[in-house]
């Protein structure tokens, strides 16, 4: 999932990192008016820690590997500051790991960042519809996965390479990835509502309801 | 006519003393060693071979880098390739589905060896003392805004 460098041509490295720039902007100036950051610092910093160790747990598929990205985890409880913290973790894993490239942060922040975003709108708007969080959290996390497989083949598609022939070989792929991410998310999110719902970026009170 | 004979007479006499030179060769020999194949071996991280990966090759002479071949791993990961005769440095690029790498070859120096780095559990252990240090710059903004807020008040 992650694009390493000397792939993709200038302008689309270029086009990440606008993109990217555009968007740590709008989620940390959007998440300002929230207030109470301290008590999200914690919260950020063990999901970031997470998005970043997640990456080293890998299933051979052959033909190819495939890893734990957990960006649909990270939408799903951090709401839009999933962006900024996939993009700390991406930098982690690119200087530490050798993780995709340095040339290639903003791109790959893009393919992963986007839909967590997404995850996170269609956990929110699926918990107020009244669906079961476990259920929704399963579906937003493995969701989050098959748009980075969009995302991914849309870029290289800039390299050459057939749209249709990469999306299908990485989804493929990407089926163990994909029930995987759902079942943890989905747990994830099934502890948290139980044990400390204000984690979560939904309406505590609605939660409380539920619970009277 | 006697110019003639005389002639004859001393390319006999060189020819006799040419009889009497020892053996040698005119020819100086050469031996250029040269390897027969060379053996790449690539994977992704935790060790699962790249399979039909795509191989470029390029031969480094003189600095000037030029695409020697191009082809794809076997389905263990494994490309095999015949170096030209007289160069000894090479580039191997392989790429799969985003996933790309290079690595400088040089025959004439044997094989090389890795590169070394921190172990694995090392590197996290760094990764996470940054998210720390992060965490920490972010908690000192947070107290220092709370501070400024309990002031005003």
């Amino acid at each position: 999932m992650h694009i390493s460098d000397g792939v993709l041509s200038p302008m689309v490295i270029a086009v990440g990192f606008g993109i990217t720039l555009v968007l740590l902007v709008i989620t940390l100036w959007w998440n300002r008016n929230d207030g109470n950051v301290a008590e999200q610092i914690p919260k950020l910093s063990v999901m970031t820690g997470a998005f970043f160790v997640a990456s080293l747990i890998h299933i051979p598929v052959p033909p190819t590997s495939v890893h734990l990205i957990l960006n649909g985890l990270m939408g799903v409880v951090l709401g839009l500051l999933a962006y900024p913290a996939i993009f700390i973790g991406l930098i982690l894993q690119a200087l530490l790991f050798q993780h995709g490239g340095i040339t290639t942060i903003g791109i790959n922040s893009v393919i992963m960042g986007i839909p967590a975003l997404i995850s996170y709108g269609i956990f929110k708007v699926g918990y107020r519809k009244g669906i079961p969080p476990a259920i929704i959290g399963a579906i937003s996390g493995g969701f989050a996965i098959f748009l980075a497989v969009i995302f991914l083949a849309t870029a290289l598609i800039t390299t050459g390479e057939e749209f249709i022939g990469i999306a299908k070989l990485v989804t493929i792929s990407h089926i163990p990835i994909i029930i995987i991410e759902a079942v943890i998310t989905g747990s994830v999110v099934a502890f948290l509502v139980k044990v400390k719902p204000e984690l979560l970026p939904i309406d505590v009170e609605v939660t409380k309801d539920e619970d009277n | 006519m006697k110019i003639i004979r005389y002639l004859s007479v001393l390319t006999l006499i060189l020819v006799l003393f040419m009889t009497l030179m020892p053996v040698a060769s005119a020819h100086r020999v050469y031996i250029k060693e040269q390897i027969k194949e060379v053996q790449i071996w690539t994977y992704y991280g935790g060790g699962t071979p790249m399979v039909d990966a795509d191989v470029e090759i390029y031969s480094i002479k003189d600095g000037q880098e030029e695409l020697y071949l191009e082809g794809m791993t076997d389905q263990d990961g494994m490309f095999y390739f015949e170096p030209k005769l007289g160069v000894s440095q090479y580039r191997t690029i392989v790429s799969a589905t985003g996933h790309s790498t290079d690595k400088k070859i040089d025959l004439a120096g044997g094989i090389q060896q890795e590169e070394a780095e921190l172990p694995l559990f090392m590197r996290m252990f760094v990764g996470f003392g940054y998210l720390a240090g992060l965490a920490g710059i972010g908690m000192l903004f947070a107290a220092r805004k709370i501070k400024r807020e309990h002031s005003n008040n």
